[in-house]
C-alpha cells in the first residue's frame, strides 16, 4: 500500500494539475455540447423538412465519425491548411463538443416527441409563432425529459475526454499520469490514481444530474 | 393581406370547406357563418369532424379547398398573418393543455408577454383579475398538476382570454372532466357568453346548449346536416341522422 501513497504524495501537483485540466476539458466542452446539441436536436424536431434535413446531416456526420479521427482532421488538418492556428486544447475541446452534440440532439429530438402535440397546439393558438412555441413550450419541457439520457451522455463525454491526453498530448489526467508512469514504471500504482481522478469526476456528474433531475421535475 | 373582397358583417365565414386527412374526407364543403356577440354549438358524432373544423378555423390545420374568413380577412391564405389571426381567437382544448413547467400565472402571462409584447407587471395584473374571473386567485403560485381538472381548464379559460380574443373556440371543453366539475366550466362559460363573448362551443352539454347559445349546428360525416335553435333541435330535429344522434345523447 505504501507505494501507492509514495506515487500520489511525489506527484500530487501533477495529478492535480490534471485532473484540473480534465476539469476545464469537460466544462466547455459540456458547453459546446449542449448549445449546439440543443440547437441540433430542435432543427431535429422541427416542422420543416428542409432544417430536419440539416440537423440530419449534422448528426449523422459526428455519429459516424471515429472521435479519434474527427480530432486528427481537427487538429492536424486545419493547422496544416494554415487558415487559422488551433490550440490542442480548443481543438480537443471542440471536437468533444461537436461529437457528443449529435448524441444530445437526437436525445432532445425524442424528449420533443414526448411533449405531446396539444402543448404545441396551445401555444400556437395563442398567437405563438413555431419558433417561439418550440423555445418556450415545447424545448423546456423536452430537456427536462431528457436530463438522465443526457446525464449518460456527459458521462461518456467526461471518460472521452482522454482521447485529448492520449492523442494530443493536452495535460489532462491521462496525459499526466503516462509521464509520471514514464518516470517510475509502477503501472498499478500510477494508474490507480488516474481511475480514481476519472472516477470522482463521473460520480460527480452523476450527483449533480440527480439533483436536477429532482429539481426541475416537472409533477403531471 | 390586402382587401378583402368578402363583407365583413360576420366574424367568421366559413365557405364550402373541405378537408381531407389523406383518403378520408373529414370536411365535405362545409359553409357556416358566425355573428359577433353569437354563441353557436357545433354537435355531432364522434369522428364527424368537429375538432377539425374548430382547428381549421384558428389554422391548426390548414384546409384543401374553399376558404375561412376572420373579419373578413382569408385565414387559409394568411401566410405569416396566421400568427396574428390566431392571437384574435382563443382556444380551449379537451384536455386542457395547460403547460406543465409554468405555473398557473406564468401560463396565463405567458401570450400576453410573449406575443403581445405587454410589460410584465402590467400583464400579471391583468392574469391576477382574470383568475379572480373564473374563481381560481388562490391558485396562481400553483402548478397546474395541483389543480383539479375543473379548475386546469378553467385557467385554460383565462389563459385564452388574457389575448382579449375576439372569438372563443371550445373544442369539448367539459368532456375530461369529471361530473361534479363540469358545473363550474360551464357557468364560466356562460358568463362569457352573457358579456357578449362571440363563442364556438363543440360539446354535448344540452343544457348548456340550450340555455346559452343562439344557433346549435349538427355535422354529421363532415357534412352540416342541419342548424337552428337548439331547443328545436332537441325536440324536433328535422333529419333522422339528427334524431339519432339526440336520442343517443339523451339516454346516454
Ligand atoms: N391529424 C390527423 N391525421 C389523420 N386523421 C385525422 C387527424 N385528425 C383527425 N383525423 C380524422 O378525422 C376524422 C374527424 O376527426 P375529428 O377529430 O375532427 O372528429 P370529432 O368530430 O372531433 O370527433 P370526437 O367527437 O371523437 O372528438 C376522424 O376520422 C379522425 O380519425
Ligand atoms: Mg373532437
Amino acid at each position: 500500500m505504501g507505494d501507492y501513497w509514495n506515487v500520489l504524495r511525489n506527484n500530487f501537483p501533477e495529478i492535480a494539475s490534471g485532473f484540473l485540466m480534465t476539469c476545464r476539458i469537460v466544462a466547455v466542452a459540456f458547453l459546446i455540447a449542449m448549445g449546439v446539441g440543443i440547437f441540433v436536436g430542435a432543427l431535429r424536431a422541427a416542422p420543416s423538412k428542409m432544417l430536419n434535413r440539416i440537423g440530419l446531416v449534422y448528426v449523422e456526420f459526428f455519429r459516424n465519425i471515429p472521435l479519434l479521427v474527427l480530432i486528427y482532421i481537427v487538429f492536424y488538418g486545419v493547422n496544416q491548411a494554415d487558415i487559422v492556428s488551433l490550440d490542442r486544447f480548443v481543438a480537443g475541446a471542440l471536437c468533444l463538443g461537436l461529437y457528443t452534440a449529435a448524441y444530445i440532439a437526437e436525445a432532445v429530438r425524442s424528449g420533443v416527441f414526448t411533449v405531446g402535440r396539444g402543448q404545441m397546439d396551445a401555444a400556437l393558438s395563442l398567437g405563438l409563432t413555431q419558433r417561439e412555441a418550440l423555445q418556450k413550450v415545447v424545448l423546456p419541457q423536452a430537456v427536462r425529459t431528457v436530463i438522465p439520457p443526457i446525464g449518460s451522455l456527459i458521462i461518456a463525454m467526461t471518460k472521452n475526454s482522454a482521447i485529448l491526453g492520449g492523442a494530443l498530448g493536452v495535460n489532462d489526467i491521462l496525459h499526466r499520469t503516462r509521464q509520471i508512469y514514464n518516470d517510475n514504471f509502477k503501472f498499478a500504482e500510477t494508474f490507480l490514481w488516474a481511475t480514481l481522478a476519472y472516477l470522482i469526476l463521473t460520480v460527480s456528474v452523476t450527483i449533480i444530474v440527480r439533483k436536477l433531475e429532482t429539481r426541475l421535475a416537472i409533477r403531471r | 393581406m390586402g382587401d378583402s373582397t368578402g363583407s365583413t358583417k360576420h366574424l367568421v365565414e366559413i365557405d364550402d370547406v373541405s378537408k381531407n386527412f389523406g383518403a378520408n374526407q373529414v370536411l365535405r364543403g362545409v359553409s357556416l357563418s358566425v355573428d359577433r356577440g353569437e354563441a353557436v354549438v357545433i354537435a355531432g358524432p364522434s369522428g364527424s369532424g368537429k375538432s377539425t373544423l374548430l382547428r381549421c378555423i384558428n389554422a391548426l390545420e390548414t384546409i384543401d379547398s374553399g376558404e375561412i374568413r376572420f373579419e373578413g380577412r382569408s385565414v387559409s391564405a394568411a401566410g405569416k398573418d396566421v400568427y396574428g389571426l390566431r392571437a384574435e381567437m382563443g382556444m380551449v382544448f379537451q384536455q386542457f393543455n395547460l403547460f406543465p413547467h409554468k405555473t398557473v400565472l406564468e401560463n396565463v402571462t405567458l401570450g400576453p408577454v410573449e406575443v403581445k409584447g405587454i410589460d410584465r407587471s402590467q400583464a400579471v395584473s391583468k392574469a391576477e383579475e382574470l383568475l379572480a374571473r373564473v374563481g381560481i386567485s388562490e391558485k396562481a403560485s400553483a402548478s397546474p398538476a395541483d389543480l383539479s381538472g375543473g379548475q386546469q381548464q378553467r385557467v385554460a379559460i383565462a389563459r385564452a382570454l388574457a389575448m382579449e380574443p375576439k372569438l372563443m373556440l371550445f373544442d369539448e371543453p367539459t368532456s375530461a372532466l369529471d361530473p361534479e366539475m363540469i358545473r363550474e366550466v360551464l357557468d364560466v362559460m356562460r358568463d362569457l357568453a352573457r358579456d357578449g363573448m362571440t363563442m364556438i362551443v363543440v360539446t354535448h352539454e344540452m343544457g348548456f346548449a340550450r340555455e346559452v347559445c343562439d344557433r346549435l349546428v349538427f355535422i354529421d360525416e363532415g357534412v352540416i346536416v342541419e342548424e337552428g335553435p337548439p331547443d328545436e333541435f332537441f325536440t324536433a330535429a328535422k333529419s333522422e341522422r339528427a334524431r339519432d344522434f339526440v336520442d343517443k345523447i339523451l339516454h346516454h
